[in-house]
């Protein structure tokens, strides 16, 4: 008898009869069973991989820093939980800290698979279930999924299951939230690692579905150049913008614009993730993007006051609750086009187009719901270039005059309430009182660091619009904003991972710096150019993501050159990568478990402890969320952990208001076992945290080397690692670093031009014993030199001995 | 006299917890009591005279906790005992009994904090104040309402006034 398989069939006794078959049960796990071995722990609940997160758990300890000393989650309280009291249910401080955070996790996740489904579908939809995927030369295609589910994806219809599987774990952790649910820190931390774990699941189903179906690149290298910045929007045109991370809708208003001859005359353009997927819709073949990216979320309120655009698209995720208030203002509609954000505007998804951009001309609605993607890719042009016309005639205009500013910044009464209100407490008063009297550059230099929220306005009692005067004080400035983002490449290759992956392992590259997250810049965009810059220099593998690829593309060098126009794109030392929108994340994490795939030949599918205990020791890659702020970044932090990377969050990070630090000067517990006889070896700390916080970027520039070295490195690795290591300290903090001596095995590890200098610091400061004839360290080091050893904290993975 | 404790002002609230206000003089007093204080210096001190402010507290002999890159502008000044630590592990290690502190010289039983951006150290400070029983007091520019004591929301002049007199009291 044949097997039935999923797809479409005719029978050919009956005419106009078609079946379809969605999925079959099991056939999926058959497949997998039949293409090899799975691990331990395929489509894991809750409690499969606890043992590895208490591991972890017990070298990073949680941290935690509330933001709330109350717990208000049922009506059993409110109650008072300082000093780590436990409230009426019984959970105490920490627990509800952890609890809090999981549900932080657990939200991004939500937001990046919520994304995934409503993707999916549209996709499903349009390509059907037995759609291949397509990423590029690549065996692994996904990971992610093949790591977690123990299945490897082949078909839109694959990524359906792993959805399913992510949404019913979601599921099962929001039920812990409850009250009278899990009651111990520990566990919530599990739950939340869990959770991170399961966002990487979700960003890889959508952004590979997208790739595949949406012709962007795919493991591409040198991708285009796309133009950023609010310079290069032309407000003589028609200006459409789009907002939010979902570019399903958008590809239609490309589409249309086309069609009909209006990609010249309309200025499409976006903010957040959407216009970074805008800018890779059908570049696959090197074509120039279709959009322009006008920058991140701190952009947002800034570009709608500036009053340039004409029409507003938003979709989901990372768009402001104000943007129809705020656009209503200016006679700007706005059209939503995704059930998560609706703002209580009319459903018109099923009215006659003709009836919905008259009404929408004509102000009879601010804005309206429109989900039918059809229709949306008609009416949004057509209403811009309407609109255009009836806003230039109006005189619509959003700045200050010349004179408006002048009353307006003399009307400050500097009672510095902005400044206390502001989340990064700027000179506002002082830039005030200097424009008053005509000096604006205070104001130019505030407003990179001012990420556009508007709560300056809301505390000012002189109802002063304060984002107004900023942005009319840097109109200059503005003028002058245009960069260029690469195209986000998608994942990287396993080709590009076999001509990298050993010198990554043996630390011969010193490093992967993973730049990601959102635009909540301590000292604004040029924060992000200088630890690029810095990185590349120094040959780390730097690779940038959403937002944060935007913004360290805003800054230039003297002439004139942004990072991405200075250094190569190929997954090689010394290049800078662009992988994607936020959903690409996954592939950051994606590259490291293919190292561990196709480099070391460990199995994938299913077997994450293992796969996750190699990259912890062996990987060395740090993620570095500088600017973060959304639930999302939280997630994607978390997920890096359980994986074995460690992640440093900039000063508003702290807010996360948990960090997994360790404790370097408890030695007993920087032991792990060599594989190959079970024996325990110490190790130094390293990495000796897997969430924490920098407070400066040059504080940052040596945590990052240092983050980078893993037990595994072979000498010429160590020495590569220590000599940037104590090359940026000395630079940023003009220190030797105090501990730089704990990750000397043997006198090759130490960097060869100042060998004798630190031997002698070695033998003085230290009490090492020295052969100066040969010289070689003869007794010291902490931790033995024997590069063959195999450095692993799971017991079961070592031979007999164990 | 440096009035430091007028404007108590928060933005959002933390808790049913807030620092007590302080006057230089009460800090001082405070100071030289303690058997192990610790300063710690953040990279805000960088910007401007509370460098020199800082340096001339650590040289009345309080070993010094240098987050950021603050040991740029401490590492050459004499009579200063600083040391380089990253504020979140300042933060985690402070919490545990068995530290021995920066020197191993034991644990400390008051800390200091200037030089700092407010939502930072308000973020370290939150978690002193449930996991620990340590005294913390904020010697910066604005109400740090999760130190035990802190100065209130205060001009950048006042401020240096204020630190110039706890500096004398010393």
């Amino acid at each position: 008898m044949s097997e039935l398989k999923s797809g479409t069939f005719s029978i050919e006794e009956l005419e106009n009869v078609q079946i379809t078959i969605g999925s079959i049960v099991g056939a999926i796990e058959k497949a997998a069973e039949e293409e090899g071995d799975v691990g331990p722990t395929a489509k894991p609940g809750i409690s499969d991989l606890r043992d590895w997160d208490y591991k972890l758990l017990e070298k990073y300890n949680p941290v935690y820093t509330p933001m709330c000393d109350q717990c208000c989650y049922c009506t059993f309280g409110t109650c008072d939980l300082t000093g780590n009291k436990e409230g009426a249910c019984g959970i105490n401080m920490e627990g509800h800290n952890a609890r809090e955070f999981m549900l932080r996790v657990i939200t991004g996740a939500a937001a990046h698979s919520g994304h995934g489904r409503h993707l999916l579908h549209h996709l499903i939809d349009l390509y059907g279930k037995d759609y291949p995927l397509k990423v590029g030369p690549s065996n692994i295609i996904a990971p992610n999924v093949q790591l977690v589910t123990g299945k490897k994806p082949e078909t839109l219809g694959d990524l359906d299951d792993a959805l399913d599987y992510v949404e019913e774990q979601l599921v099962q952790l929001l039920a812990t939230v409850h009250m009278g649910q899990e009651g111990e820190a520990i566990d919530f931390e599990s739950k939340a690692l869990h959770g991170g774990m399961l966002d990487h699941v979700g960003m890889e189903v959508s952004d590979i579905a997208q790739i595949s179906c949406l012709d962007m690149p795919k493991a591409k290298e040198n991708t285009s150049l796309a133009e950023i910045g609010m310079g290069t929007i032309d407000p003589e045109k028609p200006v459409l913008l789009v907002i939010g991370h979902n570019v399903a809708g958008v590809t239609n208003i490309i589409d249309y614009m086309e069609e009909h001859n209006l990609s010249d005359k309309i200025e499409l353009c976006g903010l957040c993730c959407t216009a970074l997927d805008m800018t890779r819709y059908r570049t696959e073949g090197g074509d120039v993007p279709k959009a322009k990216v006008v920058g991140t979320l701190a952009k947002e309120l800034k570009m709608i006051r500036s009053g340039v655009p004409d029409v507003i698209v938003v979709d989901e995720q990372c768009v402001r609750a104000d943007v129809l208030r705020e656009a209503r203002k200016l006679m700007m509609p706005v059209i939503t086009t995704n059930d998560k954000i609706m703002y209580g505007l009319p459903n018109r998804s099923n009215d006659d187009v003709e009836d919905i951009i008259n009404d929408l001309k004509e102000g009879k609605q601010d804005g309206a719901l429109i989900l039918d993607f059809e229709k949306l890719g008609e009416v949004a042009p057509r209403l811009a270039q309407e609109m255009s016309k009836i806003r230039k005639e109006k005189g619509v205009t959003a700045l200050p005059t010349d004179e408006e500013f002048k009353e307006l910044t003399s009307r400050c009464v500097h009672c510095l309430a902005c400044e206390l209100d502001c989340p990064t407490n700027l000179p506002i008063s002082d830039s005030m009182t200097s424009a008053a009297e005509g000096n604006l550059s205070p104001f130019e230099e505030l407003h990179d660091k001012c990420i556009g929220c508007g709560r300056c306005e809301q505390a000012c009692p002189k109802d002063i619009p304060i984002l107004n005067v900023i942005e009319k004080a840097a109109q200059k400035v503005i003028r002058e904003e245009k960069g260029k983002v690469r195209v986000g490449r998608g994942q990287i290759s396993d080709p590009e991972i076999r001509e990298e992956g050993v010198n990554l392992v043996m630390g011969t590259t010193p490093g992967i710096v993973a730049l990601v997250g959102c635009s909540n810049h301590p000292e604004g965009t040029k924060d992000l150019y200088r630890i690029g810059d810095e990185m590349l220099k120094r040959n780390y593998i730097v690779i940038v993501s959403g937002c944060t690829a935007m913004d360290i593309g805003m800054y230039k060098n003297e002439d004139g050159e942004t990072l991405y126009e200075r250094y190569p794109a190929r997954f090689l030392k010394g290049n800078l990568i662009n992988v994607g929108s936020c959903v690409s994340n996954s592939h950051i994490t994606g590259a490291a478990i293919k190292v561990a795939a196709i480099f070391a030949q460990r199995n994938v599918a299913g077997n994450y402890e293992e796969i996750a205990d190699y990259i912890l020791n062996r990987v060395g890659a740090v993620g570095v969320a500088w600017g973060a702020y959304s639930q999302k970044a939280a997630s994607i932090g978390t997920g890096c952990n359980r994986l074995g990377i460690p992640v440093i969050v900039g000063p508003h990070g702290s807010k996360y208001r948990r960090a997994l630090i360790g404790k370097p000067y408890d030695e007993e517990k920087w032991k792990v076992y060599d594989a190959r006889d079970g024996s325990e070896i110490s190790t130094p700390a390293a990495p000796e945290y897997l969430l924490t916080s920098a407070e400066t970027v040059e504080e940052l520039m040596p945590m990052l080397a240092k983050s980078c070295i893993r037990p595994s490195d072979n000498n010429m690795g160590r020495m590569i690692k220590l000599t940037h290591y104590i090359e940026l300290s000395e630079k940023y903090l003009g220190i030797m670093p105090d501990d730089w001596y704990k990750f000397v095995r043997t006198e090759t590890d130490l960097p060869l031009a100042r060998r004798e200098e630190l031997l002698k610091i070695l033998e003085k400061e230290h009490g090492w014993e020295i052969d100066w004839n040969k010289k070689k360290i003869l007794s010291g080091p902490t931790t033995k030199s024997d590069v063959s050893a195999q450095p692993t904290n799971i017991k079961r993975l070592c031979k007999e001995a164990c | 006299m440096a009035d430091v404790t007028k404007n108590l002002k928060v933005y959002t609230t933390y808790g049913p917890k807030n620092a007590k206000p302080a006057q230089p003089a009460i800090v001082a007093k405070m100071i030289t009591k303690a058997k192990r204080p610790l300063l710690v210096v953040g990279a805000e001190i960088l910007k401007d005279e509370k460098l020199e402010k800082a340096i001339a507290i650590a040289q009345k002999g309080i070993p010094v906790a240098a987050t950021g890159h603050t040991m740029k502008g401490l590492k050459d000044a004499e009579g200063v005992d600083a040391k380089y630590i990253n504020i979140h592990f300042l933060g985690s290690y402070l919490c545990d009994a068995n530290w021995q502190g920066l020197d191993g010289k034991g644990p400390y039983d008051l800390i200091l904090f200037l030089g700092h951006k407010k939502y930072y150290i308000n973020q370290v400070l939150s978690g002193l104040k449930n996991f620990s029983n340590l005294k913390t007091i904020a010697i910066e520019r604005h109400f740090i309402q999760n130190a035990s004591m802190s100065f209130g929301n205060i001009k950048p002049e006042t401020h240096l006034e204020a630190l110039d007199e706890l500096i004398a009291e010393l």
